[in-house]
């Protein structure tokens, strides 16, 4: 017989819980505060998003401001669908439309997305290339580098590692804030541009780079990752106000971090090429900025521009190749995990390895058109987003996936203007892209 | 009927023909009434017409052409059966997720196979491979050659434990949850970790208390608290009631003090609700925090032959049976006995000149490190705890003073069977 004496049963209150440290624990706790939105939004100011928005403000200054406010609208309707979707159904959306659409439109889907995604992995590691020239690093170096860096990081560490990593890197994306102020910008100007909205119909440059603004923001693989990581997150539909603040509340942050940018821009290449017209300086991609920054802003903008694209690069170069293969996996029914051996989840490590080194190798090979590459996952963006979108749609308003949290019709009217107006000027700035691309 | 063994995959789609030859629909989908069976029988057709969607008892299939159409000996009148009235297999299985309990991982329908015994068609199978991948994307048709050089994998289908729920008011997954139960727990815990957290609770749901407690065990307390909120506090305090009480406790300690107070009061063993609570109170990391209170104990005036016919009726409700100690009435520890010793020694032999009295113990406050250092250097499979005035608490067993000491990393390239205690099993994504 066991020894059974009841000991008297009063319920006494623990001693403070000594397991994880202090630190430890506000770290958790700030990492829970940037929830998945923050890090997803922060994974959309990619190194080509930092070339559209410095672009943005370079041409146009501060009069294309306002155009961020209807695209964070917009950005918010999308990205709380996907994350409600997570919550709700528990599953990931590679997931869902295998499992409400079938093997083929599930197969479409994703080939669609690793053909796109391994395109832009490929402009994460040019920017890499470019922002390390910057430091006088040949890119023969930095991209091996790199990619010895992403190999090592993933794989090396755990996912909790990895993600809380993602979260840390997230927070130096302010530092184009501080780019943005270091820029001495004048802030009637920004306030004039932010909330007058101008409309040049005329100018058919203006017109191309709100599109452009709107496809760089708003992309397919930013609605996957979200619903992945809310589903690995845990949230339950009790906590839906939770992530839905987490899901605006990182939608906006990105947004601002994005309007920096296009601000000092404004404040000092726009303002210099008003003031020469003769000798524009003249931006083609994302280190062009850092260069331009030096002589106007000084040698501290340009250092953290240089390492914010530094960084931009390194972020998405491995969320991208990674999340690609986990959600082809979770959608065809692979094992896929990188706690796993190579032996225990093929498919998963040999997709990882093939978009993170064609990403790589691109960048390395010489005579290969960058600007192309980079114009092509573009395309393929602009294509993926509207059919994305409309599966989505359907998805959200399905009885037996959403319960009671499918789509109101008021949710439903602004989520379907959204994704029409999104989905046609996604189209349409594909079409200008294959134009202008053809010419 | 003239059916031969094939895919379900193939079926799907095909015409549907009356005997005088009018086409009056497709088959969309498959009825099955009874989806507890290990193999379960197809009863129905349901096909599409243009009047909407209709029910074909099997009887009412005529025959079943190869790669033709499939003839209906009347007309389908029937609507089918409500939703959560049948499992449907396309509707229900088809790109689903289900349990594969002998290769012990989560995987994905792609097909199911169907045979032909005895005029019934049963499901026998589901595709979880590439070659069922290819064959629903319709490589068979285009390329027949290539479909039959990519190798298959089937799961038998009373290997398979679905987890949609498919059918609520038949508490289907009773079968699921009595499959899952044939896998270690350790694999039924990295299995439920790998799922998502609906899935999840209703796997748990499904499990009796037993297996539950023992997966629990295994689980990372992130898992077990999302699951305590989903299936509420008055199931888990039937789960923990099973529990070992160091994982109990452990569990426990993690949970805000309000649930904890709910579930220790849900549990139906007073005794032992208050034995964990008293737990809960130590630091983790502490001996305290490490011990379990399922040890054996002995008073020191019996024999060897009273003693062992005591430990065979105990032994199998407790854990760990190999140190047996001796104390008074009280509990303060006298000695303790090996069931080495216990075995060889004659059985007039009475314990108190058996035992040893050289008694090597440590305090609830003495950290993880320090009680492993213990059991190292005095090659113990265990050590007691005791409080001041020399009773026992507990014990700390060998494998739970490792596994608080070991970083994770290497707990985990540890081979399997030293990880019986793996707190964290593998997350993931």
């Amino acid at each position: 017989m066991l020894p059974a004496d009841p000991i008297p049963g009063a319920v006494v209150e623990r001693f403070p819980p000594g397991r994880r440290s202090r630190f430890v624990r506000t770290a958790l706790l700030v990492a829970g505060i940037l929830g998945p939105g923050f890090i997803t939004a922060s994974a959309g100011n990619d190194v080509g998003g930092i070339a559209t928005y410095s672009l943005a403000g370079a041409q146009f200054g501060y009069r294309i401001l306002w155009t961020l406010i209807p695209i964070t609208i917009a950005l918010i309707v999308v990205q709380e669908m996907a994350a409600r979707m997570g919550v709700v159904s528990g599953k990931g959306l590679a997931a869902l439309i295998r499992e409400e659409f079938g093997v083929r439109i599930a197969l479409v889907t994703m080939l669609g997305l690793f053909v796109m995604n391994t395109f832009t992995t490929s402009a994460e590691f040019a920017g890499i290339a470019s922002a390390s020239e910057i430091f006088h690093l040949s890119r023969y170096i930095a991209v091996p580098l790199a990619l010895v860096l992403v190999f090592l990081f993933v794989l090396r560490f755990n996912d909790k590692i990895v993600e809380r990593t993602f979260v840390v890197l997230s927070l130096i994306y302010v530092t184009y804030i501080f780019s943005g102020i270091e820029a001495h910008p004048n802030w009637g100007e920004v306030a004039r541009g932010t909330l007058l909205p101008t409309l040049d119909l005329k100018d058919p440059a203006y017109i191309g780079m709100i599109v452009g603004l709107i496809g760089t923001t708003i992309s397919p693989y930013m609605q996957f990752y979200l619903q992945t990581a809310v589903v690995e997150q845990g949230a339950r539909p009790g906590g839906l106000l939770g992530t839905r603040i987490d899901v605006i509340n990182g939608s906006i942050l990105g947004i601002v971090v994005a309007a920096f940018m296009i601000i000092a821009n404004a404040a000092t290449i726009y303002v210099f090429n008003q003031a020469h017209p003769q000798h524009p300086i003249v931006i083609a991609q994302a280190a062009d900025v850092a260069k331009a920054l030096e002589p106007l802003a000084g040698r501290f903008a340009e250092t953290l521009f240089a390492f914010g694209i530094l960084n931009a690069g390194l972020f998405t170069a491995t969320v991208l190749p990674l999340s690609t293969a986990y959600l082809i996996c979770e959608a065809m029914g692979f094992e896929a995990s990188v706690s796993r051996k190579f032996s225990e989840a093929p498919v998963f490590f040999s997709l990882f390895f093939a978009g993170l080194v064609i990403g790589a190798a691109l960048v390395l090979i010489p005579g290969v058109p960058l600007l192309k590459v980079a114009f092509y996952s573009q395309v393929l963006q602009g294509l993926l987003l509207p059919f994305e979108l409309v599966l989505m749609l359907i998805i959200i308003n399905r009885i037996r996936v959403m319960g009671k949290h499918r789509n109101s019709l008021a949710a439903n009217i602004v989520g379907w203007s959204t994704v029409i107006i999104v989905g046609a000027i996604a189209l349409f700035y594909t079409a200008q892209q294959i134009q202008s691309g053809g010419s | 009927m003239a059916y031969q063994d094939g895919y379900l995959s193939d079926l799907v789609g095909r015409s549907a023909v009356l005997p005088n030859g009018t086409t009056i629909g497709r088959v969309t989908d498959f009825v099955v009434g009874k989806p507890d069976d290990a193999f379960p029988r197809i009863d129905g057709f349901v096909i599409k017409t243009k009047a909407g969607q209709r029910y074909s008892p099997i009887a009412q299939i005529g025959s079943i052409e190869p790669h033709g159409t499939v003839t209906l000996t009347v007309a389908p009148e029937a609507e089918p059966a409500a939703e959560e009235q049948a499992l449907y297999l396309i509707k229900d299985l088809f790109d689903k997720q289900i349990v594969d309990v002998d290769g012990r991982k989560v995987v994905r329908i792609n097909d199911l196979e169907i045979a032909n015994t005895g005029g019934t068609l049963r499901v026998v199978a589901a595709d979880i491979g590439v070659s069922g991948l290819l064959r629903r994307l319709g490589v068979g048709r285009v390329a027949p050659q290539v479909l039959e050089r990519v190798p298959r994998s089937l799961i038998a289908w009373d290997n398979v434990a679905p987890l949609t729920d498919v059918n609520p008011s038949q508490v289907q997954l009773s079968v699921s949850g009595s499959r899952l139960s044939r896998l270690h727990p350790s694999d039924l815990a990295e299995i439920i970790t790998d799922l998502s957290a609906q899935d999840a609770a209703r796997v748990v749901k499904s499990l009796d208390d037993e297996t539950a407690a023992d997966a629990f065990e295994h689980l990372d307390s992130d898992t077990q608290k999302t699951l305590i909120d989903d299936i509420g506090t008055e199931r888990a305090a039937d789960i923990v009631s099973e529990m070992d009480s160091d994982d109990a406790a452990d569990l426990l300690g993690e949970l805000d003090a309000d649930q904890r107070a709910e579930l220790l009061s849900q549990m139906d063993d007073k005794a032992y609700a208050g034995e964990l609570s008293e737990l809960v109170q130590y630091e983790p990391d502490t001996a305290g925090g490490l011990m379990t209170t399922d040890y054996v104990w002995i008073y020191p005036h019996r024999t060897t032959a009273a003693t062992i016919a005591k430990l065979r009726e105990i032994a199998p409700e407790s854990e760990f049976i190999y140190y047996l100690y001796v104390t008074d009435p009280n509990r303060k520890l006298l000695g303790v006995i090996s069931v080495r010793k216990l075995l060889l020694a004659l059985p007039t032999a009475f314990i108190h000149k058996l035992m040893d009295v050289d008694l090597v113990s440590v305090s609830p406050d003495v950290s993880a490190e320090d009680v492993a250092s213990t059991i190292a250097r005095y090659d113990l499979l265990a050590v007691p705890v005791l409080d001041e005035e020399g009773r026992v608490l507990g014990i700390v067993t060998v494998d739970d003073a490792i596994d608080a000491i070991i970083p994770e990393k290497i707990a985990h390239s540890l081979p399997r069977f030293t990880r019986h205690h793996k707190k964290n099993p593998v997350a993931a994504g």
